[in-house]
Order: structure tokens, then C-alpha cells, then sequence
């Protein structure tokens, strides 16, 4: 940093008298890095206390009240909402649902996403084509390609009905079968989510350098023993990174469910997100959304501390 | 020609045999929505596993975005329109939808290089205390408190007909204020900024200051065109999340067609094809469907391919240069 020697005060003698107001001055000098750094902090501090803080504070609470939302105030009622969301079937049901998807969505979506960027790795003419006909899909707007997915499995008119009518078969009916409601939920998440993880491993791959590769050739290695015990601790790293990030992303489904099965049949679909929307809008239960809320949140704190803890860390996949 | 060249060509015939299938399914709902947008709707139900525009024609999108169609049933002629009511009007959407998107690209931007300067070059008590509570709201995924901010929309202080105490009116759900006062501050871009700004060495500060530059001076004369790529990716994902965002406008704004962005106002047109086009109502038109999910999602896929470096950077980027 710059000091300007000549209105260094540090060497005056601290007895020699000043007028406040040139000491002002002076003392303001010596601290100008913080008051400026403060006047910067200050509007984003009081910014980010009241719609960050004060919204986390308020939804721990809420958590353990009782509350329409829309008239009176809440009413404590101490740990009801979450025994209510861990032991009533309806509840326990709609958090089992949560992590059957985002866990096998996650799976899935990883497990494809690094062969794929193992095969556009390869010295390929059009990578770029490749590339973004599996990127493009996690670009779409989530809410309206549900939309259009639905068209696919609609009831009298959709894609595949029609299809099986010409061809004689019996028609299917999606919205009552849930392995089939399930997987169709499954398949679009995954085609959504495929491309982010696809590009991370891309470049997690073209950080390799290929002397490991030569290296092993020469003393004899097979292309699988080169995945085995090159390829996959290399990109170790990346595999936690995308894994983390990934369960954060899957677990907050929602979109998906709201417009491919609206969470039935028989709730047998529905995830936190949109019981969450449902109980504070349809059932004007604020408390239990609160509560379910907490529930996410806690439930995905570990992975959100160590997704800190890499970024802060710095350098990934490297 | 050998045996191990033959096993060679094989593989990589294999390679782009599984290369092209794989994007050809990846791309099947773009390109079934873009073909079918564009097919009458008798070439849509003749093949119903991939629609063949026989007679290609853009009445889809024109009344998408609005275009007035005529009528004529037995002796009475209609005029209509998706404009006729406010939840069919795209190009309003679609205004509504870029002005936030500029909104939160701006300011977030603006917050995040003056903070990430301050955490990357000033130097004083309680700055890596402040930057710690920053981080902690990475803790929690947004949604976690999205009901709570939810209330306090509609019990804003003296908004919508709310008292003092924020009680009586409905605060500012259903208005503009609504969408575009929540998420101003952006840790992850603050982060990204002060990463790139450790890197730039304090000498071209240094000089300018000599020159009698203040502290705004420096950050926006002197760092921001050396922050112009990190700035790149920030609009790229701001444009991307805001074209996208669903959830927070539906919550905020499902009772007022006039704000509605993109994603929310899809939705209440998607179903209205049959009646724009006059055919009968216990159908679905779904050729006017993927007109409307092609006009709505095109200007990103657009955006990907003039930017594709900057997103495939920027993806990259936050797992690498974290």
C-alpha cells in the first residue's frame, strides 16, 4: 500500500496538541482502508441480514409453530411439525420419494456423465456438435420441457398412446402406474442434468497429462486397467465435486414432479419441494413447510459444509 | 490391410455410431418440439412418432406471439388472439422476463466486484469475519428459507396496503418489487471475484493511485476491464438462471398475468392452442404447445452457440479456478 510520508503522524509525539478537527482528519487518514472497506461491507452486510439472516432465523422458528400465514400469529407447539413429517406415512412417504430420486437421478446422471466425456475426449471430428446436444438440455427452462416431456406420456392423446393405438397394442396409463411414473420422472432429471456433470469430467479428463497413459502402455496395460487405475483416480477429485454439488441439485426436484405427475399416484411421487409449495399455498400450513424445509436443509447441511470447505480449498480436478 | 487397422476402424466407427445416437436421443424432445411446431396439426397426429411438417407453416408462432387469428364457424366470424387476455401475452413475458434478467445482472455484478475488492486488497479488522458470515449463506440452499421471504413479501412495511407492522394489505406479492428484491448479494460471484482479483498484482492499483485515483476509481477503471471474463460468465449464468427461474415467480406473481416471466407464463397459454385455432376444446393442440416452448427456450439455446466457450468455461471455472 501507498503512505504518502509526509502526512505520516505516526512519529509526532502524541502530546503535541491538535485541534479535533485536524486530528479527525488524521485518525481518519490512518483508517481510511476501513472506512472504506466498511462502506463498501455495510449496504450488502444490512442487505444480506435481512434477506438471508433474518429468513433462516424466522424459518427455525416458524418450524415450531403453528401458522396459517395469513391472519393471527403463530402458535408454538414445540417439535409437533417434525414428528408429524417423521412418522405420519403421508410425510415419511414424501421424504423417501426425495432421496430415492435424487440419489438414483445422481447416480445415474454421474455414472453417464463421465463416459460421455470419455468418449468426446477421444480425438473425434464435430466435438462441439456432441458437446452441446448433451449440454443444451440442462439449458432449457425446467418447468416448460416438463411440460413438453408430458406431452409424451399424456393420457388419450400423448406420443407414446398414439403410437401403441396404430400399432393395436393396449394403451398404457402412466399416471397410475408408479415404477412407470417414477422412471419417467428418472429419465427427464437425468436428461436435464447429465450436461453440467458431462462438461466438469470433459475437462477433468483434458487435464490429464498423456504420459500417464504412455507410461502404462509400455509396461503392457489394457485399455480397461488404463480406466482402472489411471482414468478414475485421476478424476477422483471431480467425482466428489460433482457428486456433492449433484446431491444439493437433486435433492431440490421439483419442476419435474409438479408438471409430470403432480406427485401422485397416490403421493407415491411427491418430493419435499413440492409438498413444501403445496402446504404453504394449498394447505396454509406454514409451520410444516417451514419444518419440511429445515428438514432439506439439515439434511443436505453436510455436503453444503464440504462444498464450502472445496471451494475455499480452491482447485478441483486438478 | 492389417488385422489391428480393421479392429481400429471398427472402434471408431463404433465411437461416432455411439457419438451420433446418443446425441440424436439427447436432442429428440428439441427437435420433436421444433419439428411439431411447425407441422399442421393433421401432419402431427399422421406420424406420431416423429412429426413430418408435410405442409411447414409458422401459424404456431405467430399466434404464440400473438398474431390474431380468424374464425369462421358456420355464419359467425371470430377474431382472436392470445393478447385478448393478459395471461397470453408473450412478448410482455418475454420484456418482463429480460428487464429482470438486466436487474440481476447489474446489481449482483456491481455488489460483487466492490465486495470481492474489498476482501481481495483492503486490509483491516473484521473484514475475514465478514467474509466468513457471507459464506455461511452457501450453508443453505435457497429453498430453505424461501417461505419465510415469502411472508415477508406480502408483510412488507407499508407496501400493497400494508400497516407499519405489515399487516392489511398483500405487501408486494403480486408486484414487481417482489421480483426483484431478493438476491442482490450473490456469495458465489463475490467469491469468484475476489479469486480473480488475488490474482491481479497490486501495481496497476499502485500507479494509479499515484496518479490521485480513489478507491471506486480503482476498482471500476483499473479492475474491471481486467475482470471482464469473470464479469462474461456472471451474465451468462445470471441470463440463464433468471430466463429459467420458475419457482420464486410462482410463488410471487402467479396472480398477476402482467408480470409474469417466461417460464411462469407458459404455462397458462401452453393449453389455449385449440382455441386460437378454433378447433374443438376437449382437444389439445399440441403443435401450438411446442411453438410456445420453442419460442420460450430458443434465446438460450441461441446464446450457447454464439457464447459456447464462455459457458463451457464458466461451468468449468467454478469447479477449477473455484
Amino acid at each position: 500500500m501507498i503512505d504518502a510520508t509526509a502526512h505520516d503522524v505516526s512519529t509526532m509525539h502524541p502530546s503535541e496538541a491538535l485541534s479535533p478537527r485536524e486530528r479527525f482528519k488524521r485518525w481518519r487518514y490512518r483508517n481510511r482502508q476501513a472506512l472504506e472497506g466498511w462502506g463498501i461491507l455495510t449496504p450488502i452486510l444490512v442487505y444480506y441480514s435481512i434477506f438471508f439472516l433474518f429468513p433462516v432465523v424466522s424459518v427455525l422458528y416458524l418450524s415450531f409453530t403453528r401458522w396459517s400465514g395469513l391472519s393471527g400469529a403463530p402458535v408454538w407447539v414445540g417439535l409437533e411439525n417434525f414428528h408429524k413429517l417423521l412418522t405420519v406415512p403421508t410425510y415419511t412417504q414424501v421424504i423417501g420419494n426425495t432421496i430415492l430420486f435424487a440419489v438414483s437421478i445422481l447416480i445415474i446422471q454421474t455414472v453417464l456423465a463421465f463416459f460421455v466425456a470419455l468418449l468426446l475426449n477421444a480425438k473425434i471430428r464435430g466435438r462441439g456438435l456432441y458437446r452441446a446436444a448433451w449440454y443444451i438440455p440442462t439449458l432449457t427452462s425446467a418447468a416448460i420441457m416438463a411440460q413438453v416431456a408430458s406431452v409424451f406420456i399424456a393420457p388419450s392423446d400423448g406420443v407414446i398412446m398414439t403410437i401403441r393405438a396404430q400399432q393395436g397394442l393396449p394403451p398404457i396409463i402412466f399416471y397410475t402406474q408408479v415404477d412407470l411414473m417414477r422412471l419417467v420422472i428418472i429419465i427427464y432429471s437425468v436428461w436435464r442434468g447429465v450436461g453440467g456433470p458431462m462438461i466438469l469430467y470433459l475437462a477433468a479428463l483434458q487435464g490429464i497429462h498423456p504420459e500417464f497413459y504412455e507410461a502404462a502402455q509400455v509396461d503392457g496395460a489394457t485399455g480397461p486397467q488404463l480406466l482402472r487405475y489411471i482414468t478414475l483416480p485421476l478424476v477422483m477429485p471431480m467425482t466428489i465435486f460433482v457428486l456433492i454439488t449433484g446431491i444439493i441439485g437433486t435433492a431440490q426436484i421439483f419442476e419435474s414432479v409438479m408438471f409430470l405427475s403432480k406427485g401422485g399416484p397416490a403421493n407415491l411421487t411427491n418430493v419435499l419441494l413440492l409438498e413444501i409449495y403445496q402446504d404453504a399455498f394449498s394447505n396454509m400450513s406454514i409451520g410444516l413447510a417451514s419444518a419440511e424445509a429445515v428438514l432439506l436443509g439439515v439434511g443436505l447441511l453436510a455436503f453444503s459444509l464440504f462444498n464450502i470447505r472445496i471451494m475455499t480449498r480452491g482447485r478441483v480436478g486438478e | 490391410m492389417t488385422h489391428d487397422h480393421i479392429f481400429k476402424m471398427t472402434r471408431r466407427g463404433l465411437l461416432y455410431a455411439v457419438l451420433i445416437i446418443s446425441s440424436l436421443i439427447m436432442a429428440f424432445p428439441l427437435l420433436f418440439g421444433a419439428a411439431g411446431s411447425i407441422a399442421s396439426s393433421n401432419d402431427y397426429a399422421r406420424t406420431p412418432w416423429f412429426p413430418i411438417p408435410y405442409h411447414p407453416s409458422f401459424l404456431n408462432y405467430y399466434l404464440a406471439l400473438g398474431g390474431t387469428n380468424t374464425i369462421q364457424s358456420g355464419n359467425t366470424v371470430k377474431h382472436v388472439s392470445a393478447l385478448d387476455t393478459p395471461s397470453g401475452d408473450v412478448p410482455r413475458w418475454a420484456l418482463n422476463t429480460l428487464l429482470r434478467a438486466g436487474w440481476y445482472i447489474i446489481i449482483p455484478a456491481i455488489s460483487a466486484v466492490m465486495a470481492g475488492y474489498v476482501f481481495a486488497k483492503m486490509h483491516f479488522r473484521g473484514r475475514d469475519g465478514v467474509f466468513v458470515y457471507l459464506l455461511s449463506s452457501m450453508m443453505l440452499p435457497g429453498i430453505v428459507y424461501l417461505v419465510p421471504t415469502f411472508v415477508m413479501m406480502a408483510r412488507f412495511p407499508l407496501a400493497g396496503g400494508n400497516s407499519i407492522l405489515g399487516q392489511g394489505g398483500s405487501g408486494f406479492i403480486n408486484q414487481w418489487p417482489a421480483l426483484l428484491i431478493t438476491g442482490l448479494v450473490n456469495v458465489y460471484f463475490i467469491f469468484m471475484f475476489r479469486q480473480t482479483l488475488l490474482g491481479i498484482p497490486i501495481d496497476f492499483e499502485e500507479a494509479a493511485r499515484v496518479d490521485g485515483a480513489n478507491t471506486l476509481q480503482c476498482i471500476f477503471e483499473i479492475y474491471l476491464p481486467m475482470l471482464m471474463p469473470t464479469i462474461t460468465v456472471l451474465i451468462i449464468f445470471q441470463f440463464v438462471a433468471i430466463w429459467n427461474d420458475y419457482m420464486w415467480p410462482l410463488f410471487v406473481s402467479a396472480g398477476n398475468p402482467y408480470i409474469y416471466t417466461i417460464s411462469l407464463g407458459f404455462q397458462y397459454l401452453s393449453a389455449a392452442g385449440n382455441a386460437l385455432k378454433g378447433l374443438p376444446a376437449s382437444t389439445t393442440d399440441y403443435p401450438f404447445t411446442f411453438a410456445l416452448a420453442t419460442v420460450s427456450i430458443a434465446p438460450l439455446i441461441l446464446l450457447f452457440f454464439i457464447m459456447q466457450r464462455y459457458f463451457v468455461e464458466g461451468v468449468q471455472g467454478f469447479a477449477i479456478k473455484g
